[in-house]
């Protein structure tokens, strides 16, 4: 059983980044999972199709390759917040509609919550790697969403869980960036010979 | 135990305080208290109490601090405790609160004299909690999602208070809430972990003395997890017959952790297990081919994983899965040795050729055939002899000479490499020397000198036995060696005789026997004894007994002794022999006794009823007589007893003078031809004691009787259906039987020409003489019975019986009276074939003489002959 020693810097970071990458591996997998029980039990359509929901981060960026190792880590900080509170809020919501009969939704749901707040907390040990400290998250209470209706509801669980299985694709391509420069490098030109992580 | 005591103090403690609130808040004033309330107090600390009066008492009851008296239980706590802290308080130290007992209480002596309690408290005594060792947690793997991490640790030593265990677990931003054990103290369970965080986890116990935390752990709980094994094992034959390929599915995502294997198999047979080299399976795999397994063999195989790193645990084994792997040729051909009987001609040998099945490893098959081929050496030029068979044996009639045997087995997918046997046409061959046994842990082992350059060494044994043939047991061993334990099931006590050949490249030694026993029995018997009894030998079997006489210096050995046990011991035969007997006389006697009882039934299938010769239609008689005989009857009629069996026709003629000299002549022919005859008339055929055949009535044909009877029928039978005066009905059944009519019935006859047609009364009387006649006698009986009771009835429109007697019969039956007239034209009797024969009708009576015996009876009358009616 690991001890708590502390490694070097160095290691800390490949550490963290190793394990991350591997956490939003899985993270991937179970919201996959995921996404199939919650289509199932909300008695969607697979095939249908989601505008982007306000409050979403949309995982597609601009320049990508261009970006640095913390402008990385904070993006991801920052959807990765936004992920736990929206996912907080759909474990509400379902809890509202289904109750607690409902024995497959709720755990899948709060397993993966829980793993988006494991990896929230992943990069915020990297940022604090990076000498940077995670940012404070603004506010204890994210604004009131508008009042929805069911359906509604529905549509926007069902974005927030594709956005956040496109979210753990791209995580694990950052973190893997991350990895192979080491803290505190930027990135600038080196991203376009990286391919695509190996989707789960 | 302390809990316990703790619950009783409670209790005493409750008590008190009820008193207290009664008294101070009715009758009396509580004087006092003390401080501390109820205290939990560290087992073997220091301890001060005070007992603090109040000052009203003190001008109440003129109690002061110098009167307390302290006590625990009711047990006086020394006065050394005590301390006057000033008037009002008092105070007690204990030195180590493992004396105190509760509840502790604070009394004075009231008016000097009675001691009253002022107050009281419970104390508790425990011990604070220790800090938790040894913790460590295991993530287990119950589904492909559930991860629930169970963690357990040493509580440390009993505290005798109620101590709080709490599971504190939490990322370094982020705390999660305590696990808190149910029903036990040294383990929790967390539902669900997060991999891939360092988790921090640590134990907190807690009771009323105070706080302890354990070490704490900080470990991502991926490296403690203990999946679930694979699952959905299958195997595959491989290509090759020596290899099968494994195949399964994982339960934990390659997302999650990647495996290693360690995969174990063994054959179905075998208890133990043989494992793949961890180094071939230690990387993420769903199927392995095993290599190196022996062909057509079922084998067993398991298998269980762990995380790729070798951190965290094993799996536990997988569910077991069958494969067999493909045949393959046979690796060997079968160790093949003969026997030659050339007994019959020595010109010719009688081959006896036999083999060892394969062993399973060796056949890798199903053995389908042998092919044996047999080659004549020179001098002896022939064609091989080839056979195909499936047995292990094979007798062949060859002359005499030098012969190579080939044996190859085949089984589906090939044949073995052959086997060679040479035998030559003699044993010309060095043999072995020296050749000796040894029993050596239940086995018995042979050892020999061997001659140079053996290829092997065939060693034959069978058991010696006076009551059967030597069956021979046989076993190659390879030419290295010089002796070896004989393969096979050698029983102690029993005599051995054992042969070893050597067999060479190109011939072969003859065989050097030893006889040898597994094991024999020493016995040690008393110097001053010269008989000893030998018990437990088994029955027709051969003993060797030496014996041997020993001094302090050693022993020396007579001659041995040999003798063989008998087959049957003694009483044997008589045990078998006595009890059979037994059961056999058991069976006749039962038999006997069946028969007795069944007796009737036997006699009605045996001897049936022979027909009867009064109920022809030549004898006629009254057929006013009873259905049935009454025995009770014939006894009143009988009193005398002088005979059993006697039936009785008496015709009684109205008017006995009334018979003419002309009425007698037909009855004189009869008697005339009658008494040329030899033959003895019983009166009823075979039934009665009549012993030679009569004439038949047909011969009266040629006589001068009326009777037109038909030859070929002998006897008839009168039905007699009436009694008294219901109407008869007369009916005539043509008998069958060619028995020779009785004389009664042919005398009747005879002299029924002469009837005058008046009215008689016929008594007809028959004694059988034969005592097995009984059962025959019964319708006789019921008969006479018949006509004697119908002797006073009107007999008209019935056939007349006329009887007449006959002074020539050698035993003296007499003819008592004639019939009446009978006249039966319309009654038909049918026989048993289905012919309606039309009986004789008798015409005119019979006429009756006073010389005339008036009863008829058999030969044999015991009693004279002649019952007088």
């Amino acid at each position: 059983m690991a001890a708590a020693d502390i490694p070097s810097a160095a290691l800390r970071h490949h550490d963290l980044c190793s394990r991350g990458i591997r956490l939003a591996r899985k993270m991937r997998s179970d919201v996959t999972d995921l996404l199939d029980i919650y289509v199932e039990r909300q008695g969607l359509d697979a095939s249908i199709s989601v505008a982007a929901v306000d409050g979403v981060p949309a995982a597609a960026a601009e320049r990508w390759a261009e970006q640095s190792g913390t402008q990385r880590l904070l993006d991801n900080l920052a959807a990765y917040r936004a992920f736990r509170t929206l996912l907080a809020q759909m474990l509400e919501e379902q809890r509202e509609q289904l109750g607690d009969a409902d024995a497959e939704l709720g755990p899948a749901l709060a397993a993966v919550l829980l793993q988006v707040s494991a990896f929230a907390y992943h990069l915020e040990e990297l940022l604090e790697l990076e000498s940077r400290g995670a940012p404070a998250e603004e506010g204890s209470e994210p604004p009131a969403p508008p009042r929805l209706s069911l359906f509604e509801q529905k549509l926007r669980g069902l974005g927030v869980l594709r956005e956040l299985a496109q979210w753990a694709v791209r995580s694990v391509r950052d973190l893997r960036q991350l990895a192979k420069h080491g803290p505190g490098t930027t990135l600038e030109g080196s991203g376009t010979a990286l391919g695509l992580p190996e989707s789960q | 135990m302390f809990s316990g005591w703790n619950w009783a103090v409670h209790c005493f403690y409750l008590f008190l305080n009820i008193c207290s609130f009664e008294v101070s808040g009715g009758l009396v004033q509580s004087c006092g208290h003390i401080i501390p309330e109820s205290p939990v107090l560290a087992l073997g600390s220091n301890f001060t109490a005070l007992c603090i009066l109040n000052e009203s008492c003190l001008d109440f009851g003129n109690i002061y601090a110098s009167q307390i008296i302290w006590k625990m239980k009711n047990k006086v706590v020394p006065k050394e405790q005590y301390r006057e802290i000033n008037i009002t308080v008092s105070s007690v130290t204990f030195n180590d609160t493992s004396s105190l007992a509760s509840p502790l209480t604070c009394n004075v002596l009231a008016d000097g004299q009675i001691e009253q309690n002022i107050y009281g408290i419970s104390v508790t005594v425990g011990l604070p909690p220790e800090k938790p060792e040894n913790l460590s947690c295991i993530v287990y793997q119950l589904s492909n999602l559930r991860y629930p991490m169970n963690c357990t640790w040493n509580p440390g030593r009993h505290t005798f208070l109620d101590t709080h265990f709490r599971l504190k677990y939490r990322w370094s931003r982020e705390s999660f809430p305590d696990c808190i054990p149910k029903s036990v103290n040294n383990s929790c369970t967390i539902s669900d972990v997060q991999f891939f965080v360092n988790l921090e986890v640590w134990v907190e116990a807690a009771n009323a003395l105070g706080k302890a935390e354990s070490d704490r752990l900080v470990f991502d709980p991926i490296e403690i997890v203990k999946p679930l094994p694979p699952h959905n094992l299958s195997v595959n034959s491989g290509i090759l017959p020596t290899v099968l390929k494994l195949s399964w599915e994982n339960r934990i995502s390659a997302a999650v952790m990647k495996l290693k294997f360690n995969i174990r198999y063994r054959i179905s047979s075998d208890t133990n297990w043989m494992q793949v080299p961890p180094e071939d399976t230690a990387s993420p795999r769903t199927s392995f081919s095993i290599q190196g397994l022996r062909p057509y063999t079922e084998y067993v195989f398991s298998i269980r994983c762990m995380k790729e790193d070798g951190v965290g645990f094993w799996s536990d084994w997988s569910e077991e899965k069958v494969g067999v792997t493909t045949e393959d040729n046979p690796s060997k051909g079968p160790t093949v040795w003969r026997t030659i009987d050339a007994s019959p001609s020595p010109a010719f040998w009688t081959v006896r050729l036999m083999w060892k099945a394969l062993e399973p490893f060796e056949a890798n098959g199903v053995i389908l055939q042998y092919e044996v081929t047999v080659r004549a050496k020179p001098p002896l030029s022939h064609p091989p002899w080839r056979y195909n068979v499936t047995t292990t044996s094979l007798t062949l009639k060859l002359p005499n000479g030098t012969y190579e045997v080939t044996l190859i087995a085949h089984n589906r997918v090939g044949a073995s490499p052959p086997s060679v046997l040479l035998i030559p046409s003699s044993n010309s061959k060095a043999p072995v020397k020296n050749i000796r046994t040894l029993p050596k842990d239940g086995k018995l082992w042979v050892g020999w000198t061997a001659p140079n350059n053996v290829l092997k060494y065939v060693i034959e044994w069978c058991l010696m036995s006076n009551s059967s043939d030597c069956i021979t047991e046989w076993q190659v061993e390879p030419g290295n060696i010089q002796g070896t334990y004989l393969k096979g099931d050698i029983k102690p006590f029993k005599c051995y005789l054992i042969t070893v050949y050597p067999l060479y490249a190109d011939g072969q030694g003859s065989g050097q026997s030893v006889k040898a026993y597994l094991q024999q029995d020493p016995v040690s018997v008393d110097p001053s004894k010269t008989e000893y009894t030998l018990s437990s030998l088994t029955s027709d079997t051969l003993y060797t007994v030496r014996m041997m006489a020993y001094t302090d210096e050693g022993g020396r050995s007579g001659p041995d002794f040999t003798f063989t046990t008998q087959k049957f011991g003694r009483g044997e035969i008589e045990a078998i022999v006595v009890p059979v007997c037994l059961a056999f006389l058991l069976i006749v006697l039962l038999g006997v006794l069946f028969c007795f009882n069944k007796r009737d039934l036997i006699k009605k299938h045996i001897w049936p009823n022979v027909p009867d010769p009064s109920k022809s239609n030549i004898a006629q008689w009254s057929p006013q007589v009873p259905a049935k005989h009454n025995f009770s009857s014939k006894d009143q009629m009988y009193p005398e007893g002088s005979f059993t069996d006697v039936s009785v026709v008496e015709i009684e003629a109205d008017d006995k003078k009334s018979f003419s000299e002309q009425d007698l002549k037909p009855f004189d022919l009869l008697k005339k031809e009658k008494s040329t005859s030899e033959g003895h008339s019983s009166g009823i055929g075979g039934s009665s004691c009549m012993s030679s055949p009569r004439q038949s009535v047909s011969d009266s044909d040629e006589g001068e009787t009326t009777q037109n009877t038909s030859s070929t029928v002998q006897y008839s039978t009168v039905v007699l259906n009436g009694y008294r005066d219901q109407t008869p009905v007369q009916v005539f059944s043509r008998s069958e039987s060619t028995q020779p009519l009785l004389d009664s019935e042919e005398r009747l006859e005879d002299h029924a020409g002469g009837s005058d047609g008046t009215t008689q009364r016929q008594h007809y009387f028959k004694q059988n003489c034969g005592q097995d006649e009984t059962k025959t006698d019964r319708p006789f009986f019921e008969r006479a019975k018949q006509i004697i009771s119908a002797n006073e009835e009107d007999l008209a429109g019935f056939a007349q019986l006329q009887i007449s007697g006959q002074s020539s019969q050698p035993l003296g039956f007499e003819l008592e009276e004639n019939t009446q007239e009978a006249a039966l034209p319309d009654v038909l009797q049918t026989s048993t074939e289905g012919q309606t024969v039309r009986p004789e009708t008798v015409e005119g009576n019979v006429p009756s003489v006073d010389e005339m015996p008036k009863s008829y009876l058999p030969q044999t009358v015991r009693q004279g002959g002649y019952m007088p009616q």
